[in-house]
């Protein structure tokens, strides 16, 4: 096991994996920017090295500061939470090179499966499905009618270089394909640099549907089932829960399995995480993976008293996954609301500030994972996440009610935060009955301006 | 003369209105004044009585982040206001080329911006650190073989 773990990360999920090599008796070196100075998990580690001003280019990306800090401090491992560098093949590379554990896949993985087109392309070759599209860019507007025939309309024009939800326009028919392809071009020309285009079936109301998976040096995986994030805004998520409530066990099992299928394909270790659009007739398709340890990775752990943060520390220490993690049943249902420094009033301007106040919900069911305190202040380079609500129940309506409570017991004062979005959310009859799409956010906004008019 | 002793010496000049007092013995000096409002003003010379300054040592085992005080005692306002050249990176901080050399910068080099201060090890490759400004050291703040993350203080500097 090792002895000491430098966290390339901050916030929550610094403070997060700080935790868990404390459970584990392991020492912990932070790192941290100039702003981060007073930040909890900088308080929390054991030993802490700056490395950098504020801008994340020149502190928290900075691969040489990062080792550097890992040789003074002498450690066997490096956890690179996620965003920042937990996904740069290059670093993990690095690690590599200077005997140093990443705690997380290997570099080949990452490149194999952070590429999104070479991910499908290995999905394909497993067989799993992936959605039906253009096989590469469309050139022209003949060959974007003749592949929109083959896949089937409606269908979405999606740019080459694009990510992140943006450059994707739907397309129902011919004459709407003709216009949006242009329209297209131009945009992600002007946008990426790149005006290259492909066609890909669009899946109607789609749930976002993800399955935790975990693979240790002996070549086992397993999944820990999935988690349904449909609930999101500008296609970043904002709620999500486990188990899904368009899932039933016949398709947990199915998804499972393809998630595995293809996790062996490309011999995966470590934390990652197969992601879905699923239709409402049980038609599943692949879209990516995410080769590290997740945001909501919280919800999983509690359905299935799992730590995963500690299972990805001794998966890189070389232990075994335990054979009890194969074939399990979710027992609870659990519900994740993100709580972000954002102004819903003003289309979600980000608000860094002091918090003058912070109480934190509290009693059974209820778990808070924040980097907050009394006196606080979050600094204006980083993402404007401050914090994870998590709620647990013996079902789903025990989750809600719990989450219901929490959300409106949770007192942070001093910054704008998108918890009264949470409170009417959680009241919301679709939601409650667990009848909603990746859209239910846009209708969500409808609902509320034509009650509002 | 201990404290007690200088009490009684206070309070009988102050019974018998005596003004001034002087006591010398074995190199250590006293003299006791009363002043203008009859208060006894206290000068002495002994080294016993000015207190001293203690240097803290590091603890073993104290995070690095923790304030590292100067190897000198910190004297009032005027050095503190000085600016300092501050680490641009993290590693081992070495004030001389070699174990066996004379250090780069001693407390009143001159320097340019050009002139290497010291170096600082990280991953096996030693980086000249230049002092990017003029002006003379007055201080060094770093310790030789120490660790220093980025932005610690290595030197305090009187811009020319």
């Amino acid at each position: 096991m090792f002895d000491k773990i430098l966290i390339a990360n901050r916030g929550e999920i610094a403070l997060r994996v700080i935790r868990a090599c404390k459970d584990l008796g392991i020492r912990t070196l932070a790192v941290y920017s100039e702003p981060d100075h007073d930040s909890l998990h900088v308080q929390a580690a054991d030993e802490a090295i700056c490395i950098g001003p504020g801008p994340s280019p020149q502190s928290y990306l900075k691969i040489d500061r990062i080792i550097s800090a890992a040789e003074v401090g002498d450690v066997d491992a490096i956890h690179p939470g996620y965003g920042f560098l937990s996904e740069s093949a290059h670093f993990a590379e690095v690690c590599q090179s200077c005997n140093i554990r990443f705690i997380g896949p290997s570099p080949e993985s990452i490149r194999r499966m952070g590429d999104k087109s070479l991910a499908r392309e290995n999905a394909r070759k497993a067989g799993v499905p992936i959605p039906p599209g253009s096989d590469g860019p469309v050139q022209t507007e003949q060959e974007a009618i003749k592949a929109a025939k083959k896949i089937g309309y409606p269908v979405m024009i999606k740019a080459v270089a694009g990510g992140g939800g943006k450059g994707m326009r739907p397309a129902h028919n011919d004459v709407s394909l003709v216009k949006g392809f242009l329209a297209a071009r131009m945009e992600a020309e002007k946008a990426f640099g790149n005006p290259e285009v492909y066609l890909e079936k669009f899946i109607e109301d789609p749930h976002h549907i993800e399955f935790q998976i975990l693979g240790d040096k002996r070549g086992k995986i397993v999944h820990l089932g999935e988690r349904d994030c449909s609930i999101q805004r500008r296609h970043q998520k904002l709620l999500e829960e486990a188990p899904s409530p368009l899932i039933d066990n016949d398709l947990r099992k199915k998804m499972g399995r393809a998630a595995v299928k293809l996790a062996e394909a490309v011999h995966y270790e470590n934390a990652g995480t197969m992601e879905f659009l699923v239709d409402g007739n049980g038609n599943y398709y692949f879209l990516e993976m995410n080769t590290r340890i997740q945001v909501e990775h919280p919800v999983t752990e509690e359905v299935y008293g799992i730590d995963l943060v500690k299972e990805q520390i001794k998966i890189a220490a070389g232990e075994r996954i335990p054979s009890e993690f194969e074939n399990l049943r979710p027992q609870r249902h659990a519900i994740e609301f993100r709580i972000n420094a954002e102004d819903p009033a003003t289309d979600f301007r980000p608000c860094p500030g002091t918090v003058s106040l912070y109480y934190p919900p509290g009693g059974i069911g209820i778990r808070m994972d924040s980097h907050l305190y009394g006196g606080y202040s979050i600094p204006p380079f980083y993402d404007s996440m401050i914090g994870k609500l998590i709620a647990v129940g013996p079902d789903r309506a025990a989750a809600i009610a719990r989450m219901q409570r929490a959300l409106d017991e949770t007192i942070i004062r001093g910054v704008k935060t998108t918890i009264p979005l949470g409170q009417r959310i959680v009241r919301d009859q679709d939601f409650r009955r667990g009848k909603y799409s990746t859209h239910f956010l846009e209708r969500f906004f409808e609902k509320k301006v034509q009650s509002a008019s | 003369m201990d404290i007690k002793e200088i009490k009684a010496v206070i309070d009988l000049m102050r019974k018998n209105s005596l003004t001034e007092f002087e006591y010398e013995k074995d190199g250590t000096k006293i003299r006791i004044r009363r002043g203008p409002d009859g208060e006894p003003q206290v000068f002495a010379s002994s080294p016993s009585l000015i207190p001293t300054q203690t240097v803290l040592p590091i603890p073993a085992g104290l995070p690095i982040a923790a304030v590292t005080p100067s190897p000198t005692p910190a004297p009032a306002a005027p050095q503190e206001k000085l600016p300092s050249i501050n680490s641009p990176m993290v590693g081992t901080f070495y004030a001389s080329p070699a174990p066996d050399a004379p250090p780069y910068v001693e407390v009143g080099t001159v320097v340019n911006a050009e002139t290497v201060v010291c170096i600082i090890e990280a991953m096996k490759v030693m980086n000249e650190i230049k002092a990017e400004m003029s002006g003379t050291i007055t201080e060094i703040m770093a310790e030789n073989g120490k660790p220093v993350e980025f932005g610690k203080p290595l030197f305090r500097i009187k811009p020319a």
